[in-house]
């Protein structure tokens, strides 16, 4: 092997991917691993919150015909009944499930549904307290331990366990998808003001002015001709109102790239073809000042009396368009260092179009940052959803979330178990957020390594 | 520096103005007619006749009074098929179900007919049904006791019917109504009805056969002079020198308008609310830094100490702690006839309220008990959160080679970490003291409305629970200015803490 040869294997051996090593960091950091660990237990429970805490059973077996009752999506059960050839019909949402006679039946862990009103417990039973079952015949016995209210009932005898279990469901997919919204959003406007700055992004004049001008008729026809397919969307249920929004950006940016291949085209001669720079970090930058100015809670609940009724999907888009802030800047920040990176002056002399180098090249290495406001982000849309509910705003009456329940416990302080564990599940999934921001940030941030 | 203050305060203008601008629009679209509601406790709906005239008189005079009868904005983007008068109908149900037939139809003068003779069917209907109440008496038919319970209501519902077949059945049924009570001898007062709807009728038909559509797919922008927001900005007088105003002085004269709510002033309210809600943030923020810099030195200083670590765990405990679960614990734990009954659950005085002849002692003495739950709320959180910072901060100054000089001069600890590292420390700290500022005019909505502080707070809620929108449009724009305020005081403390920082050009 010649001395060349060998100088290149030397420079080529060490391997070192950033994404690796960072793991590797993360790794080593013991609570924010057991609190990946907690999360996962916490998402396990929210994706089978129905199969967990249900008073519908799991699997019965009932007058010689076998159920699945809390899988189905029927209405009733018809059938005949093999010893009195009676025509029997079980109707799903009003049957008393805990007072049919089975031949086998198996429950769900909790077998009680968030909703369900215990007649028997009502007006804050507690865990320990002795808890009431009537049978078919009107008698009052002992609660079967199996149908034990575990965590206590509230005034109206709902389940707390359940309405925890299915409160979970809320909490994470509040996080998930209101800071999806925000990271799509941050990341996009943090790169391209991070990346153009203010004097990198050069437009021909006429081009600059057709995009200005697009912005009214994009308005328009995205938003005026199409409101009123938005209320009625609006009116209709929070995922139709999505789908309705959808199309109106789409619409929106179609209006854009039109108006923009029309100024391309006039963008000839001296004046409308002199090439000028486009401010668009001092846009970005001012926009989210302004954004910052306003306070968020106040914006939050003010936009979420302007809609008609209240829904789970609307608190998530408002949070979500509120709290994108955090991860614009550091977007911002991040790919004010990345755009004067060689692989990024590579990829230009190259003649990549920019598109492709910002959100192909440079986007992956700059959202290392991010995720650790992400990570704080999704803690705080969990803390903001819970603070609404405990206020009683943005949620419809009939979802139970941790929130609402601690709100219910202030009502009546005996009732520490409606203030304790709904508290205790919110903190500890705000905990196990930040923990993992704080697991991240030490990970990416090869300066604070010691 | 003086410089650089004035070209601050001049930025500020257009960001209050773009935040004013976003307050607004959240409050022109907010769903419900302000007056409406106001009015609805009084009496319900437009329907009973008796006190209508005069009803109508006060909303118009309550619309004026509110400015709610002037156009938005100076300008609107609509579609040309929206007349640039649409503004001037008063009923915003009306206006809204006229915007709806505009948007099928685009042909404003055949809708305009349409409207006009709904209109009359209506004044006819309102006045006939009480009128003509004698003589439908007289024939005491059941049938016709019916016509005059629905009959006016039927026509008004006309005026919030946007669909051509529900449109059409409905003045059908009308019709026949008409025919078929038309033997019993109501003959003139009927007849009147029937000319009435078949005009009815007849202008829909016209509006069905004009259709435009096309208009409504051509943007429009429409300018007008005087408007709500101009009111709202420089009060119903001169807008130069405010003579002559009757009801707004305009917010840049200090005014900002009046509740839809109670009808008082917002400046009274927020004037009686703001001191309260500051009064708790300033005092929770000058407990949390005098707590949490020496934590946050300390914490540094013995890097890695048991110290340091327990005091981690704890502040990061509290960081990731609600602050509604930690009031209402501690509601649970102090005042709670149950466990310790210590301290008041409600309010920040007694519920007699303090005598007048009361020092200031004596007031004091009881007004505190009331003040230490809120505080420690408002208090642990911040911090937490700042001894944290702190202690970053102080870590990294302390490697620097000033810090060692220092040391192996032989100054005491205290003096090291005190003096001479405390100050450079201190950026991280002001950057969170910026955030402060918007925290004293939002309150803590969520703690006030725990503890029931007559602050911001509580305000907030019921005004946006009552869409009292000129009360959360001064929110908006009074904690912009404020968080304008902290950023600016945050940059010359900046100055002050760190000479080299220099904001002159040169």
């Amino acid at each position: 092997m010649s001395k060349e040869e060998k100088e290149i294997q030397t420079v080529q051996q060490p391997e070192f991917s950033f994404r690796k090593y960072s793991w590797k960091q993360f790794k080593r950091n013991k609570p924010a691993i057991i609190s990946l660990y907690v999360l996962s237990v916490f998402a396990f429970v929210a994706l089978l919150a129905p199969y967990i805490a249900n008073e519908r059973p799991l699997y019965a077996k009932y007058k010689g015909q076998t159920f699945y009752p809390a899988f189905t999506s029927e209405t009733n059960y018809r059938f005949q009944d093999p010893q009195s050839s009676d025509s029997i019909n079980l109707q799903l949402d009003i049957t008393d499930w805990k007072r049919l006679e089975y031949e086998s039946v198996f429950w769900a862990p909790v077998p009680w549904s968030p909703t369900t009103k215990d007649k028997a417990n009502r007006r804050w039973v507690g865990p320990g307290d002795p808890q009431r079952f009537i049978t078919n015949t009107g008698d009052t016995l002992h609660m079967p331990s199996r149908f034990r209210h575990r965590l206590g009932t509230n005034e109206s005898g709902e389940d707390v366990l359940a309405g925890l279990i299915h409160g979970t469901r809320i909490s994470l997919s509040i996080g998930f998808i209101s800071m999806g919204i925000a990271s799509i959003i941050g990341l996009f406007l943090g790169a391209v003001a991070g990346y153009f700055g203010d004097n990198r992004l050069q437009l021909a004049r006429g081009r600059f002015y057709m995009i200005i001008l697009s912005l009214p008729f994009a308005w328009f026809y995205a938003f005026h001709v199409r409101a009123y397919n938005l209320t009625d969307a609006m009116g209709e249920s929070g995922f139709s109102f999505l789908i309705a929004l959808l199309i109106s950006i789409a619409v929106f940016a179609f209006v854009i790239v039109l108006f923009g291949t029309i100024g391309r085209v006039i963008s000839k001669g001296n004046f409308l073809g002199k090439q000028i720079y486009v401010p668009l970090d001092t846009i970005i930058s001012r926009g989210i000042e302004i954004l910052n100015s306003i306070p968020v809670m106040i914006l939050i609940i003010s936009l979420a009396a302007m809609v008609k009724e209240y829904s789970i999907i609307y608190v998530m888009v408002i949070i979500g368009l509120t709290s994108w802030t955090g991860i614009a800047r550091f977007t911002r920040a991040e790919f004010l260092k990345i755009r004067s990176m060689d692989y990024i002056s590579a990829a230009q002399v190259m003649g990549f179009p920019e598109k492709r180098i910002i959100f192909r090249h440079a986007l992956i290495n700059g959202m290392a940052p991010s995720l650790v406001s992400i990570a704080f982000g999704i803690a705080a849309a969990i803390l903001i959803e819970s603070g609404l509910s405990f206020i009683g705003v943005g949620l419809p009456q009939d979802v139970i979330t941790w929130g609402k329940l601690l709100n219910q416990g202030r009502e009546n302080f005996h009732a520490w178990w409606l203030i304790v564990f709904p508290g205790l599940a919110i903190f500890l999934v705000v905990t196990v957020y930040n923990l993992i921001g704080e697991g991240l940030r030490d990970a990416l941030d090869p300066k604070l390594k010691r | 520096m003086l410089k650089y203050i004035l070209r601050r305060i001049l930025i500020f203008i257009p960001t209050l103005f773009v935040i004013s601008l976003i307050a607004f629009v959240i409050s022109i679209n907010a769903p419900g007619d302000p007056v409406e509601n106001l009015f609805a406790g009084a009496k319900g709906g437009e329907g009973s006749s008796a006190s209508n005239a005069g009803m109508t008189k006060a909303k118009d005079e309550l619309r004026h009074e509110l400015g709610l009868d002037l156009p938005v904005f100076y300008f609107t983007l609509t579609s040309l098929s929206e007349p640039d008068t649409l503004y001037l109908i008063k009923d915003k149900s009306h206006k809204e179900n006229l915007e709806r037939l505009i948007n099928t139809y685009g042909n404003w003068e055949f809708i305009q007919e349409y409207y006009r003779s709904l209109i009359a069917l209506r004044n006819e209907a309102l006045i006939r049904t009480e009128a003509d109440s004698n003589l439908l008496k007289q024939i005491t038919s059941d049938s016709l006791l019916i016509i005059e319970d629905n009959f006016a209501q039927k026509c008004i519902s006309l005026l919030r019917t946007q669909d051509a077949t529900e449109i059409k059945s409905k003045i059908n049924a009308l019709q026949t109504e008409c025919g078929r009570f038309s033997s019993l001898g109501a003959n003139n007062f009927l007849e009147r009805f029937n000319s009435l709807l078949s005009h009815c009728e007849n202008t829909f038909a016209a509006v069905e056969s004009n259709s435009s559509q096309w208009k409504t797919w051509i943007p429009a922008l429409r300018f007008y002079g005087y408007n709500q927001y101009h009111r709202w900005l420089f009060g119903d007088g001169n807008w130069l020198t405010g003579n002559g105003s009757e009801h707004c002085h305009g917010v840049l004269r200090g005014d900002f308008g009046v509740s839809y709510a109670t009808r008082k002033p917002v400046t009274e309210t927020i004037g009686r609310a703001l001191p309260w809600s500051m009064s708790l943030t300033a005092m929770s923020v000058l407990l949390a830094y005098l707590i949490s810099i020496p934590i946050g030195v300390q914490a540094a200083a013995k890097r890695g100490s048991f110290f340091d670590r327990s005091s981690s765990v704890v502040l990061f405990m509290l960081y990731s702690l609600p602050s509604f679960f930690m009031g209402t614990l501690l509601l649970m734990t102090f005042a709670n006839p149950d466990v310790l009954s210590i301290l008041p659950a409600n309010g920040v005085g007694p519920a007699t309220g303090i005598p007048e002849d009361a020092t200031l002692w004596e007031k004091f003495n009881m007004t505190w008990p009331y003040l230490v739950l809120p505080l420690i709320c408002y208090t642990y959180s911040s911090l937490a959160f700042l001894s944290r910072t702190m202690r970053v901060a102080m870590l990294e100054i302390s490697s620097l080679d000033f810090m060692r000089t220092a040391q192996a001069k032989g100054l005491s600890s205290n003096l090291i970490y005190y003096k001479h590292g405390l100050r450079n420390a201190l950026l991280p700290i002001i950057t969170v003291f910026a955030n402060i500022f918007p925290l004293a005019v939002g309150g803590s909505v969520i703690l006030e409305y725990l503890f029931g502080i007559p602050g911001m707070g509580p305000e907030i809620l019921t005004a946006v629970q009552t869409k009292d929108y000129p009360m959360i449009v001064a929110v908006f724009t009074l904690s912009g200015f404020m968080t304008l305020v902290g950023y600016l005081v945050a940059d010359i403390l900046y100055a002050i803490a760190d000479p080299r920082i220099s904001y002159s050009k040169s």
